[in-house]
């Protein structure tokens, strides 16, 4: 059953239903407030634009919106725009269609003192001006986060500024090359015609002035950046790619040029034209890639803390990142993030580790434990050592790893380059011993010269060099209807190739919340009552569990008061009502106030105490997605080795593993010790794959061959990933694998078709028994002959 | 008929390059900068969106002379 908000399918036993309202189901009490707030501020029409897209329930966040108004953060990121307003570039998390944007562009849009709210749908960056002095900016960053959606301040970077200002060159040369194309493409048409129907030499002379005008904007406009990539590529003695386009285009340019003053014989400033717009729209989807690549930097960074509270004789300061040394006494408040690595020196406190260890139940501190940069404290303002620098500590690493893993990202596609140049080495061979060889036996210097162009345009890679695009173009159409996102095609090929699929634990094989999976006894409404004020009154992962539980399994659940509200932390919640003392923890609690119990599980436990009388237990799990056991088998059956790698205890690994049959299992390791896992399943030759959801697997995604993350997951691991299943679903998995498989075998009989194709007509071109014209007719006819087999690609039942 | 022929050439080049001319500009003004906006953009181009849009002017228009008032009184 889908969430009438995210439109994430679950079982219907855990929908929340409204009595006045029977047709709406949802997930969470999160879903369920962004669904009335919209609908009461008459935004409904948000889910008509959804269509079929699902986006990730809401989440409540810790944060302390203040921050976002003091005046370091002010210094940082906020600029003053000449008629000013304020300025600040955001990115948004959450975002998951372009109705999301829609969504916070319309409510932002709406809010008095907000000038302009403009989000990209590419990179879901968002620039906000606003008036300071009509609302602030924790207010507006208050009413994003109340539809659901977060925000985060980021710096833009050089890198960014120089990737934006390389895509829009790009883009701009692309959109002349195809400008220039067309336009040759159809006065083409007219010559075409003519050599068939005859047409007067000096129609035929008008004709070849307008496709030169046209080739000479698309080679010297447009193709500037292969003449300066081979440029540079001379210079460093390398015989590029750029040097053979540009090389090729500028001969056939030269040799129309004398056509067209004169000599006898075709122009061909049709080809100049299209050579350099095809490899150019090639060119303009990698600058597409590293502008990404740069976009995911700056979501990374947008999560380390802005600055730090430190303690120096009393006094506290508050000082930029930068500033902490070794030694610095550091406080932290509830919601906060540590900022460098260091040792507590409070008795006891809690800390949300799950950026880090994927683990989603909070780790107990004692006084001496360590503290890790990044990491939440989800207890009570506690204070720690600082044992290392920013620049040293756990984040600021893992930011640097990330940043160098991106920047080399490995290739495949490097061998196919490698071979096309090859081809082109050695055509380029064959075209000049042609030429050679025509020239000394006929002595005709345009005849052989002639030939020799035959022979570059019927040797001309088209059918080579669309094998693998076209096959991956329908192999990925095909994964999107099934809510597969493939970012690049080359992953079709890695994935096919996969011998070795790691899993994430927690939000991949299990869903990553906790369930109630046995109530041991029956409950009064009165006891009810009390016990959901008082798991109403903690944010503890168990807590917010059992709530979710109570209002599902009682309908009328009375309101009550609770005095003294007291958090003990690791424990549980202490209580007041009516004189009596209510308790709600775990087996430590019991101890703690000597109340005998002998339950054991292996499961998390929660009891409810009245007085000493123990009311109710509760065990929780993280349950097992139920496709697990089917995507983990399905990888067994064919060969795939299938590993799970997890920062949570080895017990909870061991029970996850054996449920769904996994056999080699990596249990309390750390993100960091993933990555170095998946490096050496690679230096063993291994092709890796890894799916993963949370931050913690951020940096291990970026060192796999293929990276998947779940759709809902968090967006760093989104960003970092090379497939995306949008509907959450294991199963989706195993149908991209299979796409993936059988996109890969088309491509390989692509490739063997092109090649036959190039052993017969290559030999007849040299031989002179094909004409110019016929050499680019039949170069058109191997590309159909690609496409047309390619289009049988999806002729198989999923 | 060569007349004919250099009149259409001429009119046909003078079309598309004019053409060309108002796409380099936007893509100058940076509208092709978000290329799902500007796939997905017309999924959202309905009478309430242009109000909005109107409105959005309005409310600009306000907030800059409001903040032009301020800074000439704090100025007196």
């Amino acid at each position: 059953m889908k969430c009438t908000h995210c439109q994430l399918e679950f079982d219907e036993t855990v929908m929340i239903t409204e009595e006045n309202n029977p047709d709406v189901y949802f997930c969470c009490n999160g879903c369920q407030g962004v669904y009335h707030l919209l609908k009461d501020d008459g935004l409904d029409s948000f889910y008509d634009k959804m269509g079929n897209s699902t986006i990730a329930p809401p989440v409540e966040t810790d944060d302390n919106v203040e921050n976002f108004d003091l005046e370091s953060f002010k210094q940082r990121y906020i600029k003053i725009t000449p008629d000013g307003f304020s300025k600040v570039d955001l990115v948004i998390e959450g975002i998951h269609c372009a109705a999301c944007v829609w969504l916070n562009e319309k409510v932002l849009d709406s809010t008095d003192g907000i000038l302009e709210a403009n989000i990209n749908f590419t990179n879901n960056k968002a620039k906000i001006i606003w008036d300071e002095n009509t609302i602030k900016l924790s207010e507006i960053i208050e009413k994003i986060r109340s539809i659901g959606y977060n925000a985060y301040p980021y710096e833009q970077s050089v890198e960014d500024v120089k990737a934006s200002s390389a895509q829009r060159d790009y883009f701009l040369r692309m959109a002349v090359a195809v400008f220039g194309s067309m336009n040759v493409m159809m006065i083409g048409v007219a010559k075409y015609a003519g050599y068939f129907s005859g047409i007067k030499p000096e129609n035929l002379h008008l004709v070849h002035m307008a496709e030169f005008l046209f080739a000479t904007i698309v080679l010297f406009y447009s193709g500037w950046i292969f003449f300066r990539g081979a440029y540079y590529g001379l210079k460093n003695k390398i015989v590029n790619m750029d040097l053979l386009v540009s090389g090729g285009a500028t001969i056939t340019y030269i040799y129309s040029l004398t056509v067209l003053f004169g000599a006898k014989g075709h122009s061909y400033f049709d080809s100049v034209a299209m050579i350099i717009t095809f490899v150019l729209v090639g060119k303009y989807l990698e600058v597409l890639g590293k502008k990404s690549a740069v976009d995911a930097m700056d979501k990374i960074k947008s999560q380390v803390p802005l600055e730090a509270t430190i303690v120096e004789d009393g006094v506290k300061r508050v000082v930029s990142l930068d500033e902490i040394v070794v030694g610095n006494i550091i406080e932290v408040k509830n919601g906060e993030k540590a900022s460098v690595d260091g040792k507590s020196i409070v008795k006891e406190s809690i800390y949300d580790e799950s950026s880090l260890s994927g683990e989603s139940l909070p780790v107990e501190k004692q006084e001496g434990d360590m503290i890790y940069s990044g990491t939440i404290n989800s207890g009570m303002v506690m204070r720690y050592k600082a044992t290392k620098n920013y620049a040293n500590s756990t984040l600021s690493t893992m930011v640097n790893l990330l940043e160098d893993s991106l920047a080399s990202k490995p290739k495949i596609e490097e061998t196919t380059n490698e071979l096309s140049k090859y081809f082109s080495m050695v055509i380029i061979l064959l075209a000049i011993a042609t030429y050679i060889g025509w020239y000394l036996y006929s002595g005709d210097l345009e005849n052989a010269l002639i030939i020799t162009i035959a022979v570059i345009v019927i040797a001309c890679p088209c059918a080579l060099a669309l094998a693998t695009p076209i096959a991956s173009l329908i192999g990925i159409s095909w994964a999107t209807e099934r809510g597969l996102l493939f970012k690049e095609a080359k992953f079709i090929e890695t994935f096919a190739k996969a011998t070795t699929v790691v899993v994430d634990k927690t939000g991949t094989i299990t869903n990553g919340n906790l369930t109630v999976k046995k109530q041991s006894k029956e409950l009064n409404a009165q006891d009810v009552a009390l016990l959901y004020a008082m798991v109403d009154s903690s944010t503890h992962p168990v807590s917010r569990s059992i709530k979710k539980y109570l209002e599902k399994e009682y309908t009328s659940i009375k309101i009550v008061e609770l005095e003294n509200i007291e958090q003990l932390g690791g424990r549980g919640l202490k209580a007041e009502y009516n004189g009596e003392t209510l308790l709600g923890g775990n087996a430590k609690l019991l101890d703690e106030h000597y109340i005998e119990l002998d339950y054991k599980s292996e499961y998390t436990l929660y009891h409810f105490i009245i007085g000493t009388r123990v009311v109710v237990s509760f065990e929780l799990e993280d349950s097992v997605k139920k496709d697990s056991k089917e995507m983990i088998n399905y990888f067994q059956k064919i060969g795939v080795e299938v590993i799970m790698a997890t920062g949570d205890h080895a017990k909870v690994a061991k029970r996850v593993a054996d449920e769904v049959g996994i056999k080699t299992v990596y249990s309390s390791i750390s993100p960091k010790e993933k990555a170095e896992l998946l490096i050496s399943l690679k230096e063993l030759g291994k092709t890796v794959v890894m799916v993963g959801d949370g931050i913690n697997d951020a940096l291990a995604l970026s060192k796999a061959d293929v990276a998947i993350a779940m759709g809902s997951g968090a967006d760093v691991a989104l960003a970092m990933s090379d497939v995306v299943v949008l509907n959450d679903s294991l199963k989706g998995i195993k149908e991209s694998f299979i796409i993936s498989r059988r996109t890969y075998t088309f491509i390989k009989q692509n490739l063997l078709l092109s090649l036959i194709y190039n052993i017969i007509t290559i030999p007849l071109a040299m031989a002179g028994f094909v004409i110019p014209l016929v050499a680019a007719l039949s170069m058109s006819l191997s590309s159909l002959l690609v496409v047309g087999n390619s289009m049988r690609i999806k002729k198989e039942e999923l | 008929m060569n007349s004919v022929l250099k009149l259409e050439l001429i009119v046909g080049l003078f079309a598309s390059f004019t053409m060309l001319a108002i796409v380099i500009w936007s893509i100058k003004k940076g509208d092709f900068d978000d290329s799902k906006r500007m796939m997905d953009g017309m999924l959202f181009d309905s009478e309430e969106d242009l109000q909005d849009a109107v409105n959005r002017e309005k409310k600009q228009k306000a907030l800059k002379e409001k903040k032009l008032k301020d800074i000439k009184n704090s100025k007196e």
